[in-house]
């Protein structure tokens, strides 16, 4: 009950966020600003409490996020972080931004394929795997990349709650188990 | 008991014949008196042999005056009045008065006495004989008493040693089963150390097991990556993508 809760209040959330980011007539650069913020957030998981703990100061937490989107990001992006931060829900905003951009996915009657890898993939490589899972699946994805050295090697893709794991982290940890 | 009552006439007729021969005695003595008693006083005696000896000799002077052997003869006579009378045979007089009297005493005391001593008697012996029945009956019923108190006693001996061996049972039982129980315990927690010694054994090459394989993998996970280079990154992803591309239908 919680858990729906939570997720229907991100929902929420997202749903405003898009709100204010097309009000701005500026979705996609929202959108793109927000994922890279997104996975800034993903790989720093002391920037990820220090947003989510409520002793530090909301002005404090609101002037780290204006920290890392730097001067060059658009208003509406910093409006809608800072209007997440203000209402105290820092420790969703990742699941907020994720729920961003999977609605303007959605939109474009696309869903989003998290690809985490250990080096950054190039264009021509997402093309590929985008290629690749509608060809296996036939969904038409839009390839969000996040550069993870925790994967060592290969690539693991989350496309909702299906994972497609091809990293040498996962073989590694498989040679663990069985060794275990 | 019977032979008491037999004996109790003869007893009474004992009784009966000794009362009567003390009061004969008793009689016999009351009207015993000295033989001057009986009619001649000593006075009346001497008056008499004086008034034979004046008639005889005229005068008592002359009989003083007389001859010595005659003169000796009236003071035997003297002293015969002063002679005490038989001890055994009174006075026929004596005898004839005292007969009287005993058997008016006799009858009397058989028409009044013996009846009222004889029911005094038999009275008392009555109540002697009812106290010895009531001793009787009392000591009868103390045996009887006694011998109920002997036979609870002993009864309560025989319950007291059947308690005291049921109880000795129970506590043999009750040793063996603690025994047993102990036994039983001290198996169980052998069995279950042995059981514990070989799950931490076990735990323990499981712990080893699992901290090779990390330390093995960490090595490993070293190893790889610092000889992945960029063209092996890029083969391990193409060849992610040609997979994805090629489970068609399976997925």
């Amino acid at each position: 009950m919680a858990d729906h809760l939570a997720a229907e209040s991100v929902g929420d959330y997202a749903d405003a966020v898009l709100a204010v980011a097309r009000a701005e007539r500026a979705a996609g650069e929202v959108e793109s600003e927000l994922a890279r913020f997104a996975a800034a957030l993903r790989v720093s998981t002391e920037l990820q409490s220090a947003l989510a703990d409520p002793v530090i100061d909301v002005e404090r937490r609101m002037r780290i996020c204006d920290d890392l989107l730097a001067g060059g990001a658009h208003k509406a992006t910093k409006a809608v972080v800072s209007m997440v931060i203000a209402a105290g829900r820092g420790g969703e905003l990742a699941g907020i931004i994720d729920a961003v951009i999977d609605r303007a996915a959605a939109g474009r009657n696309r869903r989003v394929a998290r690809v985490r890898s250990a080096v950054e993939l190039s264009a021509d490589q997402k093309a590929r795997l985008a290629s690749a899972i509608k060809a296996s699946s036939g969904i038409d994805v839009e390839i969000h990349a996040l550069v993870d050295p925790g994967v060592v090697g290969g690539i693991v893709t989350e496309i909702g709650d299906d994972v497609i794991d091809g990293s040498v982290r996962s073989r590694l940890q498989q040679m663990r188990s069985d060794l275990g | 008991m019977a032979a008491t009552n037999s004996r109790r006439p003869r007893r009474h007729a004992a009784r009966l014949l000794a009362s009567a021969a003390l009061v004969v005695s008793a009689t016999l003595l009351a009207t015993a008196a000295p033989a001057m008693a009986a009619g001649e006083t000593i006075g009346g005696c001497v008056l008499e042999k004086a008034k034979e000896a004046e008639k005889e000799h005229g005068s008592l002077q002359a009989l003083k005056d007389g001859p010595e052997e005659v003169l000796e003869d009236f003071e035997d006579d003297l002293e015969g009045c002063v002679e005490a009378p038989s001890p055994i045979l009174p006075e026929i007089d004596e005898i004839i008065w005292g007969s009287a009297a005993f058997a008016i005493l006799f009858v009397f005391m058989a028409w009044k006495g013996f009846p009222a001593v004889r029911r005094a008697m038999d009275a008392r012996s009555e109540k002697i004989q009812a106290d010895l029945d009531a001793a009787d009956t009392a000591k009868a019923e103390a045996m009887t008493t006694k011998s109920q108190y002997e036979a609870q006693l002993a009864e309560a001996k025989t319950a007291a040693a059947a308690i005291i061996d049921e109880a000795r049972v129970q506590a043999d039982q009750l040793r063996q089963d603690l025994q047993a129980r102990a036994e039983a315990d001290i198996a169980e927690q052998r069995t279950r150390a042995a059981a514990d010694i070989e799950s931490s054994r076990l735990q323990a090459i499981d712990d080893l097991r699992g901290d090779v394989a990390s330390i093995a993998v960490g090595a490993a996970e070293r190893v790889v990556g610092a000889s992945l280079d960029a063209e092996v990154h890029r083969s391990l992803i193409d060849g992610y993508i040609d997979e994805v591309a090629g489970s068609r239908g399976n997925g």
